[in-house]
């Protein structure tokens, strides 16, 4: 495999197709002849097969060409296969349609790469993950432990093919009974400290440490929900995985099966009939709508408008019932699977559907006018939580809360997909950066949606809506993304024979999480959770806060509905 | 298959028929999320909104586990969440009960036998039992995600308003 | 401050709209998937339900002489997936979500099977009716290789086919 040719007609292949940016980025990674071994091109993706010593500098060239983002990385335990650990890189031109995979593959007796999170902020999860769940040694900084708790089993990686699920069940299910009666019943709650307790075990998100009224900084203690899903979802079979895909999140499960099926399609090149992918689209706008009603009614909610938010949900329960006559269920639809979908909508249902979307349009506008256009909501949005453009680059972000910054990336218009290229629309986007950027950028795209619907199923073309007769090719490489309420999942996959070999996902407060500390700093702490509210975590956020206040050195846990009302009494 | 129910001393079933009739007018609850997605957890509060408003029969959330009768709890009790379970548990007063929502909560949905789950409240019932945390009164909530009304259905049977439907049933082939 | 006090016609025209569930009827959609019923009639005890179904909710256990299909609708998800694999049709998913209970073994149903044991080593492979329904379908299968569990049936195909004779 190390051989030292590169694979130079494919090189020229890539440069005669695109354009602009990817022929650049090829010329400068063709630069390090010696040490990128192949270049592929299949559809929009293209495999870079690199060494290991050449990451940092490839990754080097590629911040400085403008309009290409980090997307993902996995790592994946080829030990069976080419008796190898390999991690990919990749990396999305938005404006050319295209993937940059990069494969760098590591030795099995000496798993290290230098790290890259110096040149690329946005790798830091990504490298620490690596770390957790396969013992991958990243180079020159610090490794501590993202996603699995404190005292998980040194040795032991999940994902390695030599623990199966039962096995890992036995190793550390007794621990977690024998650390809870260590801890014992006591709450901790007020205590004279330093800045940083470590014994401090709340079930916190976010830690805020303050100056007087003012935040500093904050850290983000979660991952408590980790299930262990991509262990699991290598022990079942292809039509089973969407299931479990679309428990990932309960108010955005769709995105996830329809990445997932679109991963599996993109790796086999299976032909999914156009009457699905319309309905696949109808589906996930009406996701969007509910999303954003959602999250609406909790931003009033933390307002301290509670009439706002009893209002905003009682027009999201009619999109509910409409999700639950055309899918059969409330959330989490379950009619996703990989080739097309399993239930079909008449015109009946149609026509119920528009009379739903007609409701909504005309309700929503009315308590737009009256929560969100009034002085005293837009003086606590404006200005507050700023996000500047650069910082926003630099991190990859994605979705509302990149394009409130300015940063135009939407996965409808970049990597098309479904039944996108059938409509037209626009895509919100201001400049300012605060809350109320992010607020109105939710707010057009509803309105949006709406639009779109109206087209869709107007265009919706009969036919058959699964094709059912594919078969699988193993070891062959899917990426499926979608634009989700929050912003671009993606799936990357590898095919086995029975079941997914490797499947990694990333969902987008994954990626948008690391902007909350930047978001904070130097604002008011009554500010503090409609800023965290506004980049949509998709984790239930009603829960507490944890305030350290540097100067008196006291902690305290306060309920964050509790921080946020103070400024709405401070503005009446 | 051995048919066993939750173990009710008689003298604790004579407590907890009254202190259910002294609470079951207004009742306080305290929200639980173990590590569940969240599917869930919205519909506990759509309960509370317009459509199925629950506080017509004098539920009210609160937010400090020192202060609730009954523990809405959701999610698969991820290892990392099950000290905080325990002690958000051990907080609330005597006599405490419990509402597992949802089928992660009931049986641990597809991940009943992750690493990284304890496989749903009935495992981990039995393992607060070992740890000397009693439980007064559990009800299953089953439902992927726990439609409204069936939550509101799963408070009644708890409250002993009405009696549950399903019984175990043996059909022969 | 004058624009906040228009919520109140908007309220005064939606009006109420709570469904005062359980005194009036619960807001199900024609389409919505409750728990699965099984017909014991239909069920020959193939086990394709329980190869398809994400959380193993569904499950083919012996116990005794007997093998059981058991259903636990606490694990359920309510996809529907098994009532479309099984090829008998015997699953049927009903509107039912009224399915709280305090006893947790209340939540499990059952369907028994008798089972066919093999002759010459014992062992149970499969149930009466699917092996009845293969035969009925296929039919000049011979009687004696129906009777045998797949590994002994190997062996004697085999023997028969290098000439062992019989013993």
């Amino acid at each position: 495999m190390d051989s030292g040719e590169a694979n130079m007609s494919g090189a020229s292949m890539v440069s005669a197709h695109s354009t602009n940016i990817v022929g650049d980025a090829i010329s400068k990674i063709m630069e390090f002849k010696d040490k990128v071994f192949s270049i592929e091109q299949r559809g929009g993706i293209v495999r870079i097969k690199i060494h290991r010593d050449i990451l940092p500098h490839i990754v080097q060239r590629l911040a400085i060409l403008k309009g290409i983002y980090l997307r993902t990385m996995m790592a994946s335990d080829e030990r069976g296969l080419e008796g190898v650990y390999r991690l990919y890189y990749v990396f999305g031109v938005d404006k050319e349609h295209t993937n940059l995979v990069f494969e760098v593959a590591l030795p099995q007796e000496d798993p290290k790469v230098p790290t890259v999170v110096d040149i690329n902020r946005a790798s830091d999860w990504y490298e620490l993950e690596a770390h957790d769940m396969l013992g991958v040694e990243f180079l020159n900084r610090k490794l501590y432990r993202l996603v699995l708790p404190e005292d998980w089993p040194e040795k032991v990686h999940p994902l390695k093919k030599e623990y199966s699920v039962s096995e890992l069940l036995k190793l550390y299910r007794p621990k977690a009974v024998e650390y809870a009666k260590e801890i014992g019943a006591e709450n901790i709650v007020t205590i004279p400290i330093g800045p940083y307790h470590p014994a401090l075990h709340e079930p916190e998100f976010f830690e805020l440490y303050v100056r007087g009224e003012k935040v500093i900084d904050a850290r983000y203690m979660g991952f408590m929900v980790h299930r262990g899903i991509e262990k699991l979802g290598e022990n079942m079979k292809y039509d089973q995985v969407p299931f479990l895909a679309e428990r990932i999140c309960g108010i955005c499960g769709f995105v996830h099966s329809t990445s997932y099926c679109q991963a599996v399609e993109n790796a086999l090149d299976i032909d999914v009939p156009e009457r699905a992918l319309f309905i696949r689209s109808i589906i996930l706008e009406i996701e969007r709508i509910h999303s954003h009603l959602l999250w609406v009614g909790v931003a009033l909610h933390l307002l301290g408008y509670d009439t706002g938010f009893m209002h905003s949900w009682r027009i999201r329960e009619r999109v509910m019932i409409l999700a639950e006559l055309l899918t059969g269920s409330r959330k989490t639809y379950g009619i996703n699977v990989v080739g097309g979908v399993r239930r079909d909508i008449d015109n009946d249902k149609i026509r119920k559907a528009i009379d739903v979307l007609n409701y909504v349009r005309e309700e929503f506008k009315k308590l737009v006018e009256i929560s969100i256009n009034v002085p005293q909501v837009t003086a606590r949005l404006r200005g507050t939580g700023v996000l500047p453009l650069g910082e926003a680059i630099a991190l990859s972000l994605v979705g509302p809360t990149a394009r409130g910054s300015g940063l135009d990336r939407d996965v409808r218009r970049d990597y098309p997909y479904a039944a996108y290229k059938y409509v037209s629309f626009r895509v919100p986007t201001y400049s300012e950066g605060d809350n109320l950027a992010r607020t109105l950028v939710r707010v057009d795209e509803t309105f949006e949606s709406i639009d779109m619907l109206y087209q869709l199923l107007d265009k919706l073309p009969s036919g058959s809506i699964r094709n059912e007769s594919w078969s699988v090719e193993p070891y062959r490489l899917g990426i499926g993304s979608v634009e989700a309420p929050r912003g671009e999942v993606i799936h990357v996959l590898l095919t086995g024979e029975y079941s997914p070999y490797r499947w990694r996902v990333r969902a987008p407060t994954y990626q948008n999480l690391p902007a909350i500390p930047i978001m904070l700093k130097g604002i008011d702490l009554a500010d503090a959770p409609l800023t965290i509210a506004s980049i949509d975590p998709c984790f239930s956020c009603t829960d507490r806060a944890i305030v350290v206040d540097v100067d008196r050195n006291t902690v305290k846990s306060i309920p964050i509905e509790a921080l946020s009302l103070k400024g709405t009494r401070a503005i009446r | 298959m051995s048919q066993s129910t939750i173990k009710e001393s008689s003298s604790k079933s004579i407590d907890l028929k009254k202190a259910l009739s002294r609470i079951k007018r207004s009742i306080w609850v305290f929200h639980i999320n173990t590590g569940s997605c969240n599917g869930c957890d919205i519909e506990i509060l759509d309960v509370l909104t317009p459509y199925f408003d629950v506080e017509r029969f004098g539920i009210k959330l609160v937010v400090s586990p020192r202060h609730a009768d009954l523990a809405l709890l959701t999610g698969p009790v991820t290892i990392k969440t099950f000290s905080k379970v325990y002690r958000a548990l051990s907080a609330m007063p005597r006599p405490r009960f419990v509402l597992a929502i949802g089928s992660c909560a009931v049986g641990g949905n597809i991940w009943f036998e992750s690493y990284s789950t304890m496989g749903g409240f009935p495992k981990v019932l039995e393992m607060f039992s070992e740890m000397g945390l009693e439980i007064d009164g559990v009800v299953y909530v089953p439902g992927c995600p726990a439609r409204p009304e069936a939550i509101i259905y799963g408070a009644a049977t708890l409250l002993g308003l009405q009696k549950p439907k399903t019984v175990y049933r043996r059909f022969k082939a | 401050m004058v624009k906040f006090l228009k919520i109140i016609p908007i309220a005064v025209k939606t009006g109420t709209v709570t469904i005062k569930y359980p005194y009036q009827e619960p807001l199900v959609t024609d389409s919505f998937r409750g728990a699965i019923e099984i017909d014991p009639n239909k069920c020959v005890g193939c086990g394709a339900c329980t190869r398809i179904c994400p959380p193993k909710a569904l499950t083919l256990t012996t116990e005794s002489n007997t093998m059981i299909l058991r259903y636990f609708v606490g694990r359920c998800i309510f996809c529907g997936m098994c009532a479309d694999t099984c090829p008998e049709k015997a699953i049927k998913i009903t509107k039912e979500f009224e399915l709280a209970t305090g006893n947790i073994y209340d939540l499990y149903s059952d369907v028994e099977h008798e089972v066919k044991t093999c002759s010459i080593c014992g062992k149970t492979f499969t149930s009466k009716k699917l092996s009845n329904k293969i035969a009925s379908k296929v039919p000049d299968i011979p009687t004696e290789t129906m009777d045998l569990c797949p590994d002994c049936r190997r062996k004697e195909t085999l023997k028969k086919f290098i000439g062992v004779p019989e013993q």
